[in-house]
């Protein structure tokens, strides 16, 4: 692993207006990446994993933005950049890919087509180049054949190569932080393995920081180095992949535990989460999580609990775990 | 598990989409599988494989192309489908038809013999112009052989299509008293249904006046009266089947071909007899009325609902469609149904924009077993949901079918879920059945290639060392237009043999109740 550092996100708080009034929908999330790097973030829909990256990529919605908090890519603070700055960091110095590849390549034009125009955009390639890049990459995602591939358009592929294109179009142009947004939810098992694989592969040959949102625990395992844990806008537990799946800390994350269905044990009572995920126009005070969690206290409701670490890099936001330490 | 009462037999379904002339999507291949009363029946396999397509075919969503879909949950003296009748009366034209296809068939037979010995002294002498005309009645020859066996698999289908409603009778020499006896035996039957229908609604009238505090005996009466009725009409209707199948079952057999002399055939179509309903020959209205019990819950809980109904009216529908309840007590058991699906009576007003997913779908569990629902096709219904709300959904759906009696047919992609969730399950790859198994038994040992790599490639809850590099299976699911020959999993397969690259495996029981297709268990 890599010291350097390729992203720094502190404090980040993101409203969205929703009839004339601002709601928080990140109340303070700071975390590092760095290069050579796997981070999941996990939660469930609505906890503000996607908005974290939008919000790096400077892709919020028009109602959405960002209050306070800064965001620095290799040193470079973001927030205080003109648009044009960030265009032009976009595709070059970070990359992203998402979940349903066939939203994100555009149906009217050839992988070839897609795959020249950031080499040459970005790297500044002569178009002969740029196609020859194009083949290289295309076979490190282990596509066979890839000349006639530039040639086709992509609704001829299936999900998973689609997925691949994708994975190859943004590393072809080296980014330094790749954000992939449940890249492998709309795939097949079978097929999410192999790109999973492909990724673990990838992670070797090039520096690249990967930040890997999902909210499937099994997926984590298979790919992060280190997980956080978001709860409606707020970081709860943070640390290495052993440290969260071995002693994990904060009732939500063990309550997250509880309710996948292992393949692994033999007996297994599946154990819900009580309650419904809070909407960000809900107002609740004090641990966000407090109408849910079976151990909170009066204080729970009242104070917003602060990030201690537990041990070097696990660090948890939890009244409960900080009382017990006492 | 064998003395479990069967609730639902698929027998050699099929399923084709038409996409141009002579090119199909051959999503479901010859599925047989029987269901069990109240168990939870998990379907897995990748996007494509014909799992929807099988719930939506069971469902008759979707009509299918061959094959049968048997309901047992109810008995021709419950409700009697006009195909029967049909049926019973289209006996003779059945085994006329595959006498006649028969004699055609030998007489083809016959002709084939006299031109193979042609064939045989032309190759004797050898010149030129002779061998040419060998190649000719060669080619003639050959074309014999084949429409003379495509007769007599006409021919076994038309004894098969009668030995449905009769069995093995199919055959009796003397089949015009046989079905005299069928078409008295199956007018007792519709007359029980009828009477049985008087009998229900006299029941819902006694209920009624239950409910208003003033039980009404004369009513009590009545239903006891009707109650005999029925009886007396299934039981004659019993002794003429009986009397049919004493009289003929195993004499006077008409010798069609030498095959139904035998005792090993005869059987065979005794077992194709169908004591269920056969759901692809119920008329749409018969069919409309076992949707009653019959129901399905889907993936996107959303878009099941009218986002312009609340959630009570969305519910009450039901009742109002299929019952005559005073609007009252249709509120209180829609009032009721809320809070067995573990929402509030308030939600009775609310519109679906103002649920999470999860009490989304609750709403569509509620309106699935608001009837007396017997059997319920949940098609990917977790699948949409977060975690810990998924959980939340199959803890309800556990203790619904504890409370209710019910049978599900579950479809999902999530292994973890299935294993947790489901007593059976049905392993699909390409329309085609791999492996059935208890569900313990299939995580413990999985006999199928296929299911063993699926396994393989769920995410595990565990923490490695080293994150994998090595992928399970390469390549991805061919089309359903163009399965490929053999084994529809040998091109992806690592076990791959020759003989997996031409014949299609049979399906085994390999361990009792263990059930594959694969060439590598024999």
């Amino acid at each position: 692993m890599g010291n350097n550092k390729v992203l720094e996100v502190k404090d980040l708080v993101t409203t969205f207006r929703i009839e004339k009034k601002e709601y928080e929908v990140l109340r303070g999330v700071s975390f590092d990446l760095h290069e050579n790097e796997t981070l999941c973030m996990v939660g469930e829909s609505g906890c503000g994993k996607s908005v974290t990256t939008l919000a790096i990529m400077d892709l919020l919605p028009n109602n959405g933005r960002i209050v306070s908090g800064s965001i620095k890519l290799n040193g470079q603070e973001l927030t205080e950049m003109s648009k044009k700055e960030r265009n032009a960091l976009r595709g070059k110095q970070m990359g992203m890919i998402f979940q349903e590849p066939m939203t994100a390549l555009n149906p009217l034009l050839t992988i070839g087509r897609q795959m020249t125009e950031s080499l040459m955009l970005h790297k500044g390639m002569s178009k002969k180049e740029a196609k020859q890049t194009a083949i290289d990459y295309l076979e490190k995602v282990g596509i066979a054949n890839p000349e006639d591939r530039l040639k086709q358009y992509p609704f001829q592929l299936s999900g998973g190569l689609r997925q691949r294109i994708m994975i190859a179009m943004v590393m072809a142009v080296q980014p330094s932080l790749l954000i992939a947004d449940e890249p492998t939810t709309a795939l097949d098992v079978t097929i999410q393995k192999q790109v999973l694989v492909l990724l673990n592969k990838l992670k070797k040959d090039v520096s690249t920081g990967i930040l890997f949102i999902t909210h499937d625990l099994g997926v984590v395992a298979e790919i992060a180095d280190r997980v956080i844990v978001l709860y409606s806008g707020r970081k709860v537990e943070e640390g290495t992949i052993e440290m969260i799946f071995a002693k994990p800390q904060h009732p939500y994350t063990i309550g997250l535990m509880n309710a996948v269905p292992n393949v692994e044990l033999d007996d297994f009572d599946i154990q819900p989460i009580p309650g419904t995920f809070p909407n960000i126009t809900e107002d609740i005070g004090g641990c966000r999580f407090h109408p849910r969690c079976p151990y909170a206290t009066e204080r729970c409701k009242a104070e917003i609990p602060q990030e201690i670490e537990i041990e070097p890099g696990h660090f948890v936001c939890c009244h409960k775990v900080e009382e017990e330490r006492r | 598990m064998s003395d479990k009462k069967v609730l639902l037999e698929l027998k050699k379904l099929k399923k084709y989409f038409p996409v141009r002339r002579g090119v199909n999507i051959k999503a479901l291949e010859d599925v047989s599988i029987s269901i069990y009363e109240g168990e939870k029946f998990g379907v897995v396999g990748e996007s494509g494989c014909g799992k929807s397509t099988l719930g939506r075919v069971i469902l008759q969503l979707y009509p299918q192309t061959s094959g049968a879909t048997i309901y047992y949950g109810r008995t021709f003296d419950d409700m009697c489908p006009k195909y029967f009748a049909k049926e019973v009366a289209r006996l003779l034209d059945y085994q006329k038809k595959a006498t006649e296809f028969f004699q055609k068939s030998l007489e083809i037979d016959k002709k084939a013999e006299m031109l193979e010995n042609e064939i045989d002294a032309l190759s004797a002498r050898g010149t030129d112009s002779e061998v040419r005309k060998e190649a000719k009645l060669a080619k003639k020859l050959s074309m014999l052989q084949f429409k003379s066996k495509e007769l007599k698999k006409d021919a076994s289908r038309q004894l098969r299509e009668g030995s449905r409603t009769v069995g093995s009778l199919i055959l009796c020499k003397d089949l015009p008293a046989v079905q005299e006896l069928f078409t008295k035996a199956h007018k007792e039957t519709a007359e029980a249904a009828a009477v049985n229908k008087k009998y229900h609604e006299l029941e819902l009238l006694y209920a009624q006046s239950c409910v208003n505090g003033t039980p009404d005996e004369s009513v009590k009466a009545q239903m006891d009266a009707v109650k005999e009725q029925v009886e007396d009409h299934v039981a004659k209707a019993r002794a003429f089947r009986q009397e049919a199948w004493d009289k003929y079952h195993g004499k006077d057999i008409l010798p069609i071909t030498e095959r139904t002399l035998d005792p090993a055939y005869q059987k065979k179509l005794d077992g194709n007899y169908e004591t269920g309903i056969n759901l692809g020959k119920l008329t749409n209205n018969e069919m409309r009325e076992l949707r009653r019990e019959m129901q399905m819950i889907f993936q996107d809980p959303a878009a099941s609902l009218d986002p312009r109904q609340s959630v009570g009216k969305s519910i009450e529908e039901v009742f109002v469609i299929n019952t005559d309840y005073p609007p009252s007590v249709r509120k209180e058991k829609v009032m009721e149904l809320l809070e067995q699906v573990g929402l509030k009576r308030e939600h009775y007003y609310s519109y679906p924009h103002a649920l999470s997913g999860g009490q989304k779908q609750r709403v569509g569990i509620a309106r699935a077993i608001a009837l007396d629902t017997k059997f319920v096709v949940l098609d990917e219904s977790v699948s949409a949901l977060d975690v810990s709300v998924q959980a939340q959904i199959l803890q309800l759906l556990n203790e619904l079918s504890e409370k209710k009696q019910l049978t599900y047919f579950f479809i999902t992609h999530d292994l973890g879920v299935v294993k947790h969730f489901c007593d059976r399950i049905l392993v699909m790859y390409l329309g085609c059945v791999c492996e059935i198994a208890d569900s313990d038994k299939l995580f413990k040992n999985q006999l199928h290639p296929y299911t063993e790599s699926l396994l393989a490639s769920v995410p595990r809850l565990k923490i490695n060392q080293e994150h994998s590099t090595e992928s399970v299976l390469e390549g991805d699911v061919p089309s359903a237009m163009n399965p490929p020959k053999g084994c529809p999993f040998h091109t992806r397969c690592n076990k791959c043999m020759d003989i997996c690259m031409k014949e299609k495996p049979p399906i085994i029981e390999q361990e009792p109740g263990h059930f594959v297709a694969c060439h590598l268990y024999k």
